[in-house]
């Protein structure tokens, strides 16, 4: 196979230019690469402190979040319950307008948390449509699954706000970690003008450290899924200083975003 | 081009970007600003800023092991159902592109901000088969829209004025003239989610790969490389071969202080980690994804233990803001695809080391550079060890030992130091000398044949009357008195 050919005399190359052959290449991966099963005393003590955390330290995390997240426009909102979600969000449709088009339309995930806020009833009487993108692929061939993933793709691009939740939110950073799944389409908060995501406290961690040593050291978490094809983070709405170094927000993406945690 | 013509062309463009005064003040804004933010930001790091000297052994042990890496990096990939590509030149990863774009019978394509595509010269190839390339980093976009090159790594268009770009807007996308920012942000926005949303292909490159997941990372405060590499059906992403760390808390590490070199912030605004398409299963996301892995002249960098260090570098460009000869001659001074002090000791390294001798012969050796760094790498050291390569000739760099006049001077030299009683007499002989060049403020000015390269454009200091040697007797005799 060509592909494989170049590879090997690339890595030959390398090699070569090293000075080192190829017999040591085992052991020295051994050692470069740390094991997942085997977590230094470090990584061992982050994963410990994470699932220690009790109603408290979610709290205090959350109140770091709400301090970090004001300079990067993020809009952190602690909330009591599910309802005062979907109040808030009814609230947001009703004073906001599209970007885009002339009609109002909203988007989510196909996602539990998203789903018990019931956006379809909470919008009912503003008579806005609420599109869930995703579809169930199973027995499925190539061309209806395409026309499938046009349809939603066509629901994203139309809606001006887009609900999902986030697998964790790091406070230090104000950020939001999405792994991809099947049913939380990624464009619905990269496409609406508007993201709205909804989280529960435990959801919080302290920093990429945290998120790494949980991803990779938590047996529970890795049983439960490895790293999929594609993970998002991201640290409030897109900005840019690109003219004259002045801060703008919104350059692509959502130019808002506004993050409720249910404290419960 | 001849080395002379090279040497006249840096100078000139020097001295053009020295005279113009728009540039000086965005250089002066981009210094005074992001050089002291990303400074501090090392400070208020959770580890304090010696963080930088544990990125850097990361970053060594990577690279001395980059078989191993990459062949995990590639295998986690493939598994993942992911395309790799291992390119040798520049020429090889273009024609490899150019390859799927055939395939997938792509009209359109949308970039994320990437260096390492203006290295293989990415763009032209695509638009010379009459594939319509966009960059979509507002700053890249304005450069592009301009006809021109990027003057920083990550603030492209930071020579532009507002009103320049927003002439720029009205001529090129026939829209009302502003010169708000937030207004022109807007237009740019608008012009370029319909690019997004019609392209059939996303290129970006890769910040920073994590082997041991099989990822790369790619990082924009704007989300438009977020939006490349999610709408359109296949992704290619390229990436130097050196851009990789071996596990998930390297990541951590250096992805940390990448953000806080390039921005002075603790994480960039939107990170994708990429390490495969999105099966059928998905609702969304590229259905194809490409990782080329390119060499292109940094194999031959690695073979040299005394340049090997530079490939440590993950193009953070904390170095350019706080160089004060970028901070004087600007980005497009350097001519070559990385500028400022990374620039200084990549291009040579690259591009030839005859060719682009004068990058690194114009650096200052201040070691500002260093400290700056945000894997505190010894560019000074390097920038050294060309000239040294330049001065005595290297047969692996081609580079000649130079002219045998000054050779003659540095052995002439050599014999005068080895020989008290003439050095003695040579001083002599020239303080007495010296007398006839003009002179201002105790200074000589103006010096003949081989000394008015240096007196151009500063002053010498005059030799002493007194030597050192005698001054230094007096003054050991009065203390022995007193
Ligand atoms: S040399 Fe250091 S400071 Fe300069 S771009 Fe590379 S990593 Fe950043």
């Amino acid at each position: 196979m060509q592909t494989n050919t170049t590879e090997t005399q690339f890595i030959k190359t390398l090699r070569t230019a090293l000075g080192i052959g190829q017999e040591s290449a085992g052991a020295r991966a051994a050692k470069i690469f740390t094991d997942p099963k085997d977590p230094s005393p470090e990584q061992a003590a982050i994963v410990k402190t994470i699932k220690s955390r009790r109603d408290k330290d979610h709290m205090a995390l959350l109140h770091h979040l709400s301090r970090e997240a004001v300079p990067l426009n993020l809009n952190v909102i602690p909330v009591k319950d599910k309802a005062q979600v979907s109040k808030a969000i009814a609230n947001l449709v009703k004073e906001t307008g599209p970007e885009w088009g002339a009609k109002k339309s909203v988007v989510q995930w196909d996602h539990p948390l998203v789903n018990a806020l019931d956006l379809k009833t909470a919008l009912k009487d503003q008579n806005v449509p609420v599109h869930t993108a995703a579809f169930d692929t199973t027995g499925m061939d190539d061309l209806t699954r395409s026309k499938a993933r046009d349809r939603v793709r066509r629901q994203m691009i139309d809606s001006y706000i887009g609900v999902t939740s986030a697998d964790f939110c790091l406070a230090d950073t104000a950020t939001l970690v999405m792994k991809s799944r099947p049913k939380e389409a990624r464009a619905v908060s990269l496409l609406p003008s508007i993201h709205v995501a909804v989280i529960g406290k435990e959801q919080m961690l302290t920093n990429l450290k945290e998120l790494y040593a949980l991803l990779k050291y938590d047996p529970e978490t890795r049983e439960a899924e490895l790293l999929p094809h594609h993970m998002t983070l991201i640290s409030g709405p897109s900005k840019t200083a690109d003219i004259e170094l002045v801060m703008v927000h919104g350059a692509h993406g959502p130019r808002k975003l506004y993050l409720y945690v249910i404290t419960g | 081009m001849s080395h002379d013509a090279a040497t006249k062309k840096y100078a000139q463009n020097a001295a053009s970007a020295i005279k113009d005064e728009i540039l000086q003040k965005a250089l002066n804004k981009i210094q005074s600003g992001l050089g002291k933010a990303t400074a501090l930001s090392y400070q208020n790091l959770d580890e304090g800023p010696d963080l930088r000297l544990a990125a850097h052994d990361i970053r060594e042990k990577t690279i001395n092991n980059l078989d191993v890496v990459l062949t995990r990096l590639a295998a986690k990939i493939r598994e993942n159902g992911g395309r790799v590509y291992f390119a040798r030149t520049g020429e090889q990863a273009v024609e490899y592109c150019l390859k799927i774009a055939r395939q997938h019978h792509v009209k359109q394509v949308v970039k994320g901000k990437s260096m390492v595509t203006e290295e293989i010269r990415l763009n032209p190839a695509f638009e010379a088969r009459g594939i319509e390339v966009n960059e979509t980093d507002l700053g890249e976009y304005i450069i592009q829209l301009a006809g021109e090159k990027p003057s920083h790594i990550i603030a492209p268009a930071a020579h532009k004025t507002r009103q320049q770009v927003g002439r720029l807007f009205e001529r090129k996308l026939g829209v009302p003239y502003t010169e708000d920012p937030p207004e022109l942000t807007r237009i740019a926005r608008k012009a370029l989610r319909e690019k997004f949303l019609t392209a059939d292909m996303g290129i970006s490159g890769c910040n920073l790969a994590c082997a041991q997941t099989g990822h790369i990372t790619v990082v924009s405060n704007e989300g438009n490389i977020r939006m490349a590499t999610t709408l359109p059906k296949v992704h290619v992403a390229i990436m130097g071969m050196e851009r990789v760390v071996p596990n998930l808390e390297d990541h951590d590490i250096l992805f940390r202080l990448l953000s806080r070199g390039a921005a002075a912030q603790k994480l960039g605004g939107c990170v994708s980690y990429i390490g495969g398409p999105a099966g059928p299963e998905f609702p969304d996301g590229p259905e194809e994804f490409h990782l080329v892995i390119l060499d292109n002249g940094r194999s031959r960098i690695l073979a040299d233990p005394k340049f090997r260090e530079i490939l440590c570098c993950i193009r953070c460009s904390a170095c350019l803001n706080v160089c004060p000869v970028y901070g004087k001659i600007g980005g497009h001074a350097y001519d070559a695809t990385y500028c400022g002090p990374i620039g200084a000791v990549l291009t040579p390294l690259m591009e030839g080391m005859n060719q682009a001798k004068d990058l690194c012969l114009g650096e200052s050796l201040c070691g500002a550079c260093q400290q700056a760094c945000s894997v505190n790498i010894d560019l000074p050291r390097m920038l050294l060890e060309l000239r040294y390569r330049l001065a005595y000739g290297d047969d692996q760099w081609e580079t000649q030992p130079v002219s045998v006049a000054e050779k003659t001077i540095h052995q002439a030299w050599a014999f005068l130091a080895g020989h008290p009683a003439l050095y003695r007499a040579f001083l002599r002989t020239f303080a007495l000398g010296q007398k006839i060049f003009p002179t201002s403020r105790g200074m000589i000015t103006k010096m003949p044949g081989p000394g008015a390269g240096w007196t151009r454009s500063r002053d010498i200091q005059p030799l002493s009357q007194t030597p050192f040697r005698k001054r230094f007797k007096k003054l050991n005799a009065k203390k022995a008195h007193g």
